[in-house]
């Protein structure tokens, strides 16, 4: 075995294989120092506020000064030209516009009214989408209701600046803690978002190395040297599939190893612009919440999980000798693999949208796809549904058995040399 | 007798297409047999059923006294089966592929070393075994490949069109190479050919396949006689065109 492992491992990890790994590396390093940056930038221009001041009073002054207390950089200017000319001169995305006459309007006459919001669209992306909900007429509509609210209101009555406030309570596991939702699940999403990535990019790359590696010994005819040699057949499948393992791991620790110095960059940027002990007493709250709810997994449970990856990657590269051992020519593996590709996709993507477990008739489909179980995994074990989880794990166990099985009777067939039989004459 | 190889009624179907119809034969040590016919008469399946590749659909075939059918593994331990045009592992040098065939072949470091040395001598190829196989030409592979083959002293080796594509020089030493190879192991070889030449001069006895059969089996001369040729060209021709 160690022989053909070695083989099979100089094959695998080349020097191609290796550079493309260490270009792969910076690259997701770089992606990760890339959004980062985005999203600082983003945020650093959603603290500034434009505003078109076409009334031009005390109250619009008060207005600029209200909302430089409250720490935003406001940028000011009194045009009467169209709008799109005035957001391209000065280079705006949005702006806020004083109509002639609003303090008349709100001070003298006590009436309501309305100020224009500018807004201009560059793209459809998501992230800018959801920046743009907080808009310059936003900020200022609120300082305009805080300065209304110190002039009418008394000061027995100032608790009408905010009448109603909610305390967010979540409800998990059958109980309940004084926490916001979202903040628990950022907490969580590290890793149970991390590890369906670093997943999916182990399946697709090692049943493609797997079923290239084979259609290669194919089409150069050194499968039928190996096949026809002293050594059991059942030996050169598992050289091939532990080789292919190996370079798996090499693969997810890489990857894995990218996406965490991303994350703690992001981490760190964040960090410089916030009050640490703040976010560290906010963080240890977000994990006493977590613990309460019981959502944490314990150590055995992560062994689990390891379990069930390595029974995924396991079904994978069988199901990549198999696919590669049917196929043609090198020219074939691309296609071949996608059976592949479509199994481990639908689990992934929906696992990220949604929630498998709650999709209705839906679920039992994704559930006869063995790595949909590993993509629910986390899931499965933070809200205590460990039927489902081992489960799952009894189903990948037979489904690895069922498919190695079959793998070792196709290596010990003749059909890998006849099923082209089928739809062609060839040389005999 | 005990042959090297005693092939006994083996016949071979693609679905609806019969490949090989009921072939019989048989080969001593150091003997060297011949397979000729044109594309399609059956003799790469002939050569894929005796090396475990293929299990006939009938008959059996007995090397060293195995079963091809019965006991395929202890089979392939006598065996040593070179595929038409087959590659080698182009990320490794001459000498490191040697070296990995010996070790599927030996368990002992020993007898690896010695086959590597083996095989070291019969290609000739010198200090190239020590450049990676992906530099080598069309000739050089053949020549590896061939080494690979015969430097396990196997009982049986199977050669497929062993000389396909190769210029003239390199065609004349991987002959040569077969013949030495059969004096000095004792090795048997059945190798398959279109060229006639090769056989005559090669093989101590051959047979002429049309649509899965032998039309006729005996030595070059043998052959000659039979169709009253003067070439085994001729001879061929004959056999194929009356059959």
């Amino acid at each position: 075995m160690s022989h053909l492992l070695k083989k099979e491992l100089s094959e695998l990890l080349n020097k191609q294989m290796l550079l493309g790994l260490l270009v792969s590396f910076i690259l997701i390093v770089m992606l990760g120092f890339v959004m980062t940056s985005t999203v600082s930038g983003t945020l650093e221009e959603s603290g500034e506020v434009h505003i078109i001041d076409l009334d031009q009073t005390d109250f619009t002054n008060q207005i600029v000064s209200k909302l430089e207390e409250k720490g935003y950089t406001v940028k000011s200017v009194s045009d009467t030209r169209p709008y799109e000319v005035i957001l391209s001169e000065q280079n705006w995305n949005d702006a806020a516009v004083l109509p002639e006459g609003l303090t008349d309007l709100l001070l003298n006459q006590q009436e309501a009214c309305q100020i224009d919001s500018v807004t201009v669209l560059k793209t459809t992306s998501t992230m800018s989408i959801a920046f743009a909900e907080s808009s310059s007429a936003d900020y200022v509509t609120s300082a305009i209701n805080l300065l209304l609210s110190e002039i009418y209101l008394t000061e027995d009555m100032a608790f009408l600046e905010k009448p109603v406030t909610a305390t967010p309570y979540t409800v998990a596991n059958g109980k309940s803690v004084q926490a916001n939702s979202a903040a628990l699940v950022g907490s969580l999403a590290m890793f149970d978002q991390l590890m369906p990535l670093v997943l999916f990019l182990l399946i697709v790359l090692t049943s493609q190395t797997i079923i290239t590696a084979v259609a290669a010994e194919k089409t150069d005819k050194t499968l039928e040297t190996l096949l026809s040699s002293p050594v059991p057949r059942s030996v050169i499948i598992g050289a091939k599939m532990l080789a292919a393992l190996i370079t798996a791991l090499i693969y997810a620790a890489v990857y894995g190893a990218g996406f965490l110095v991303s994350l703690l960059a992001n981490v760190d940027r964040t960090a410089e612009n916030v009050d640490i002990a703040e976010a560290f007493t906010s963080m240890m709250n977000t994990q006493d919440a977590v613990r309460t709810l019981g959502l944490q997994i314990p150590f055995l449970g992560w062994v689990g999980v390891i379990l069930q990856l390595l029974l995924t990657i396991g079904i994978a590269l069988t199901a990549s000798m198999i696919l590669g051992g049917l196929v043609e020519d090198a020219k074939g593996s691309q296609t071949a693999s996608l059976p592949i590709l479509v199994c481990t996709m639908f689990p992934y993507i929906l696992s990220m949208v949604s929630d498998i477990r709650g999709m209705g008739s839906l679920k039992y489909l994704l559930y006869c796809i063995p790595f949909t179980h590993t993509f629910i995994a986390t899931g499965c074990l933070r809200f205590h549904d460990t039927g489902l989880f081992f489960g799952g794990m009894i189903y990948q166990i037979i489904f690895l058995a069922g498919i190695a099985f079959a793998a070792l009777k196709l290596y010990q067939s003749d059909i890998l040399f006849t099923h082209q039989f089928a739809n062609k004459r060839t040389k005999n | 007798m005990n042959y090297a190889l005693d092939v006994q009624h083996i016949a071979k179907s693609y679905g609806k297409k019969q490949a090989v119809k009921d072939v019989s034969f048989q080969i001593q040590a150091g003997e060297i047999f011949g397979l000729m016919g044109m594309n399609g008469a059956g003799k790469t399946t002939i050569l894929r059923m005796l090396a475990t590749l293929l299990r006939p659909d009938a008959g059996d075939a007995l090397i060293a006294g195995n079963s091809i059918v019965k006991n395929p593994e202890k089979v392939r331990a006598d065996i040593s089966y070179l595929p038409d045009e087959a590659g080698a592992y182009k990320t490794m040098t001459g000498k490191n592929y040697l070296k990995f065939i010996a070790g599927l072949y030996f368990k002992e470091e020993k007898d690896q070393k010695e086959c590597v040395a083996r095989g070291k001598e019969i290609c000739g190829l010198g200090d190239a075994l020590n450049q990676k196989i992906s530099t080598y030409s069309r000739g050089m592979t053949r020549k590896l490949v061939l080494a690979r083959t015969v430097m396990t002293k196997p009982k049986l080796a199977i050669l497929d069109e062993p000389t396909s594509g190769l210029d003239v020089l390199n065609s004349l030493d991987i002959r040569k190479t077969i013949r030495k190879c059969a004096e000095e192991y004792g090795t048997a070889f059945l190798l398959s050919s279109h060229h006639m030449q090769e056989v005559s001069s090669t093989a101590h006895r051959g047979a002429i396949m049309k649509d899965g059969e032998f039309l006729a089996e005996g030595t070059p001369e043998e052959l000659l006689q039979k169709y009253q040729a003067s070439t085994l060209e001729e001879a061929f021709e004959k056999a194929v065109r009356n059959a």
